[in-house]
């Protein structure tokens, strides 16, 4: 088998160690990343018909 | 979210829900990386009806009189869209039976173990053990016409999600997957 071209095996290696940094975070940080995520998926969905609602995680938000 | 499930905490105690666990998606989160969801599924042990039917009514009903509305499949509770799934069958008895006690910052909560995360993500497009549909027919969103994931291939990717990064008990797992029948499904996906 071809050995992994380096600069692509350090691309991997970079996204796995983000990878396991993001999974060992506390889990009330791990809710606010996910959303993150959900602001910035919800225009995408939202215009594809999709009806999705961003979490409201403080008061202040509301 | 904390706000949510001191809500969902209250309700216990009421004995509005038997007992309670966060699955899903934000339970994968909880062992994993963050993975994008919109709702918060939570696996519910129902009170016996009078007639011995369980139904998600009650609670439904002591939400709104609390203020929460629904939307969709779910109850939008201090912001956050829950999504109640009744348990029914022996793999999600068990998982929420054995449910991990933990904290979100300082409210106490559950989630259902790696293991048994796994073991439900094997169970999809099988019939049995599913959560039971709706408030008694229909169908909890984000869960196939068997009540499984929504495609197989969701399921494949919990389950790489979980075996990669989460730390699994291998000797429970192999309990649990034993227990159910789904080793061979297990060897078949993890080869």
């Amino acid at each position: 088998m071809d050995s992994l071209n380096p600069a692509i095996a350090r691309v991997l290696a970079a996204k796995e160690e983000r990878r396991r940094r993001l999974a060992a975070l506390p889990f009330p940080e791990k809710v606010r990343a996910v959303v993150r995520l959900q602001r910035m998926a919800a225009p995408v969905l939202r215009a594809r018909g999709k009806r999705v609602r961003v979490w409201v995680l403080d008061r202040a938000e509301a | 979210m904390e706000r949510t499930l001191h809500v969902l905490n209250r309700l216990e105690r009421k004995g509005v829900l038997g007992r309670y666990a966060i699955g899903g998606a934000m339970a994968a989160t909880f062992y994993a990386e963050p993975v994008l969801t919109f709702d918060l599924d939570i696996f519910i042990a129902l009170p016996e009806t009078a007639g011995g039917l369980l139904s998600l009514a009650p609670l439904y009903s002591a939400l709104r009189q609390e203020g929460y509305a629904e939307e969709n499949e779910c109850v939008i509770i201090e912001g956050v869209p829950v999504q109640f799934l009744p348990v029914h069958g022996a793999l999600l008895e068990e998982a929420l039976k054995e449910a991990r006690d933990t904290f979100y910052e300082t409210t106490p909560t559950r989630v259902l173990r790696a293991e048994h995360l796994v073991a439900i993500a094997l169970q999809t497009g099988r019939d049995k053990d599913l959560p039971a549909r709706s408030r008694t027919t229909r169908r909890p969103k984000g869960y196939g016409p068997q009540g499984g994931f929504a495609s197989a291939k969701a399921g494949h990717e919990r389950v790489r999600l979980l075996r990669e990064e989460a730390t699994l008990d291998r000797d429970y797992l192999a309990e649990v997957l034993a227990r159910h029948g789904l080793d061979a499904r297990w060897k078949q996906w993890t080869p």
